[in-house]
């Protein structure tokens, strides 16, 4: 019977171990098809995914602004004794990259009628006050202005513009028969006049009284002040002079920012817009002090210079072309006496420094005429002929550049997603490996596959 | 016969992990059924957004806001026919992906339907009721009719549908006669380019 068993078992297990080996080779097809589509997914994925076109742009981001500052003053004449002082012909400015703009013009500091102040602190904006004038008697020929003070505030699209004037005793003087009227004007004058034509002549040498003689066609040999004011109050044209005259100017272009004082300690100006280009025929300039700054806003450099003078002679003749011949008289480094002592005293004609600062600002100072003595005590006596000062400093804005990539525009995108389905498929794959894999290897009595 | 691995001694002798894995695939079986639902189930959506589109292009506000050319993003702005492919549907104003599921947009920056210009229209080619899924099938010839709430006219295809990028924006660029522009994705499940087709203007049909 056992004989006639064993084939029946032998039957029955070879059956089992079939079954089994049966269910084995299906698991594992199972798995590699599960993995097959998993790599299927995985590949059309990367390889479906449409490239996003990308544009770099370049993105300006400003980490610091641009500054810049220039200032300016000038002052016909000061004088200091013993701490007490005095400024006639006195103008200032002051403008920055704010914007702001600033401007004060003094015919007589003390005098506040004679004083001209105008300010900004804003982008598009103005304001020029009146001319502030102690006394102002306007004639039909002659105009007599005495201690004024002038000043504007712009900022415009440049940016920040200031001018400020300081004047004492401007006396403009027209044609006709007024010499009358003018002499004890002219009176006033004839000092001053003689003293100019008294530094001039050495300067010009014999040129002088032949030049007078063709302006006033005159007898050399007369009296030259008389002569010429005679003739030239019966003209029709005009001498202007001004005494105490200071202008303090900053200028600001798209390239430049720029300040500028100038100061004159007289300035007589004769048949003023006769000659071409609109000069002075003559221009005498007694005591002149110019210091101007500049600050290149594209290289970030700045720059000053100064030119100081005791007697500037302009001559605009036709044959100069509309020109004007400048002929300035200096005596160069200051003059020093009793240094180190309370008695210290200074002279200097026609000085002037510039300075450099280690953030780059420069500043120059010009003098026509200073004397400074007894220094050591109480401030001593001091007096400025012509003085100015200009200084400007600035930063070029800091730009850093960042490329950013910017997806270039597309034609609406109105396809699906090609990795969705196979997605779907993929895990309903993995869903069905897994159950399977559950069922079989664990079995519904939790029989071991492989017993 | 086999070695037992870790996994499979794992599943034996731990109920746990038995249990874990009969819940992670479930969850396998339903991710998988939604991801493959997906683009029917848009289907259906559109369906409903087109019916509710179909009543709001006959309204007379729509026909006010049309004549004013205030028609506001996602709302309906012209009626497409193409009847080589039997594609009937209403078009929205705008391409934004919120507006395209109505199926088919209409690129704002291009001319009115029937007006002088080149009037350029996006449609989804696999989803959201696949209104451009033939677009390939059209050749020169054939007509597109669009009609709006002033007004319908026929279109002509000059040329047939070529394929272009993505950034081709030169296909959208005004024209000093009428025409119509037709974008659809390709291929077909793919957003890699751009299927183009182009008509002029045949003729009106009406004017309301």
């Amino acid at each position: 019977m056992l004989q006639a068993l064993t084939p029946a078992i032998g039957r029955e297990a070879n059956a089992s171990l079939g079954r089994t080996c049966e269910r084995k080779t299906y698991m594992r097809f199972v798995q590699r098809l599960g993995s097959g589509f998993v790599a299927v997914l995985v590949v059309s994925t990367l390889l479906a995914a449409p490239a996003q076109a990308q544009a770099k742009t370049e993105v300006e981001t400003v980490t610091s602004p641009e500054s810049y500052a220039a200032t300016a003053l000038a002052r016909a004449l000061e004088l200091s004794v013993l701490n007490l002082n005095l400024t006639v012909g006195a103008s200032g400015i002051s403008i920055n990259s704010t914007p702001s703009a600033e401007a004060t013009g003094a015919g007589v500091a003390l005098l506040p009628n004679t004083v001209s102040a105008a300010k900004v602190a804003a982008a598009g904006q103005s304001q020029t006050p009146p001319k502030a004038c102690g006394l102002n008697l306007p004639l039909s020929i002659i105009n007599v202005e005495l201690a004024c003070g002038e000043t504007s505030a712009i900022t415009n699209a440049e940016g920040p513009q200031a001018f400020g004037r300081g004047t004492v005793a401007a006396i403009d003087i027209g044609g006709g028969q007024l010499l009358q009227l003018l002499a004890p004007v002219i009176e006033l004058l004839r000092p001053v006049l003689g003293t100019v034509l008294a530094v001039v002549q050495p300067v010009l040498g014999g040129l002088q009284l032949p030049l007078v003689g063709q302006l006033a066609g005159l007898d050399p040999t007369t009296d030259p002040v008389s002569a010429l004011v005679e003739k030239l109050t019966k003209a029709t044209s005009l001498v202007s002079i001004k005494l105490g005259n200071s202008t303090a100017e900053g200028k600001t272009t798209a390239g430049v920012v720029s300040s500028q004082g100038n100061a004159q300690g007289a300035q007589i100006d004769v048949l003023p817009g006769l000659a071409l280009g609109g000069s002075p025929l003559l221009s005498i300039v007694v005591g002149s002090a110019k210091a101007s700054a500049t600050y290149d806003r594209t290289g970030g450099k700045a720059d000053a210079t100064f030119e100081g003078a005791i007697v500037v002679v302009k001559v605009g003749l036709p044959i100069l072309g509309g020109n004007l011949l400048e002929i300035p008289v200096k005596l160069g480094q200051p003059i020093r006496l009793l240094e180190g002592t309370p008695l210290e005293s200074e002279i200097s004609l026609g000085a002037g420094t510039t300075k450099r600062e280690s953030d780059g600002a420069v500043s120059a100072v010009a003098d026509g005429v200073k004397i400074h003595l007894l220094k050591g005590i109480s401030g001593g006596v001091k007096l400025e002929l012509a003085h100015a000062e200009a200084a400007v400093g600035g930063r070029t804005r800091v730009v850093v550049r960042q490329a950013v990539v910017e997806p270039l525009p597309q034609l609406a995108k109105t396809g699906g997603e090609p990795w969705l389905p196979m997605a779907g498929a993929a895990l309903l794959m993995a869903a069905f490996v897994s159950r399977r894999l559950l069922v079989a290897r664990v079995g519904g009595n939790n029989q071991p596959a492989d017993s | 016969m086999s070695a037992k691995s870790p996994l499979v001694n794992a599943l034996r002798t731990r109920p746990w992990a038995r249990r874990s894995l009969s819940v992670f695939s479930v969850l396998l079986l339903l991710g998988g059924l939604g991801l493959v639902g997906y683009p029917f189930a848009t289907n259906v959506y559109q369906g409903q957004v087109q019916s509710r589109l179909g009543q709001q292009i006959a309204s007379p506000e729509l026909k006010q806001a049309y004549r004013e050319r205030k028609v506001q993003t996602g709302d309906s702005l012209t009626r497409i026919r193409i009847p080589r492919l039997d594609v009937d549907a209403v078009v929205v104003e705008g391409t934004t992906p919120s507006a395209l599921r109505a199926g088919a947009g209409h690129y704002p920056q291009t001319a009115l339907p029937c007006d002088v210009g080149n009037v350029a229209i996006a449609g989804h080619r696999t989803t959201y009721g696949r209104p451009f899924a033939n677009l390939d099938k059209l050749r020169k010839g054939d007509t597109i009719e669009l009609s709006t709430p002033v007004g319908s006219c026929i279109y002509q295809l000059s040329k047939d549908p070529f394929v272009t990028t993505p950034t081709d924006l030169s296909v959208l660029e005004p024209t000093t006669t009428k025409t119509v522009t037709l974008t659809t994705c390709h291929p077909r499940g793919s957003a890699a380019q751009r299927l183009i087709v182009q008509g002029s203007w045949v003729k009106d049909l009406s004017q309301a």
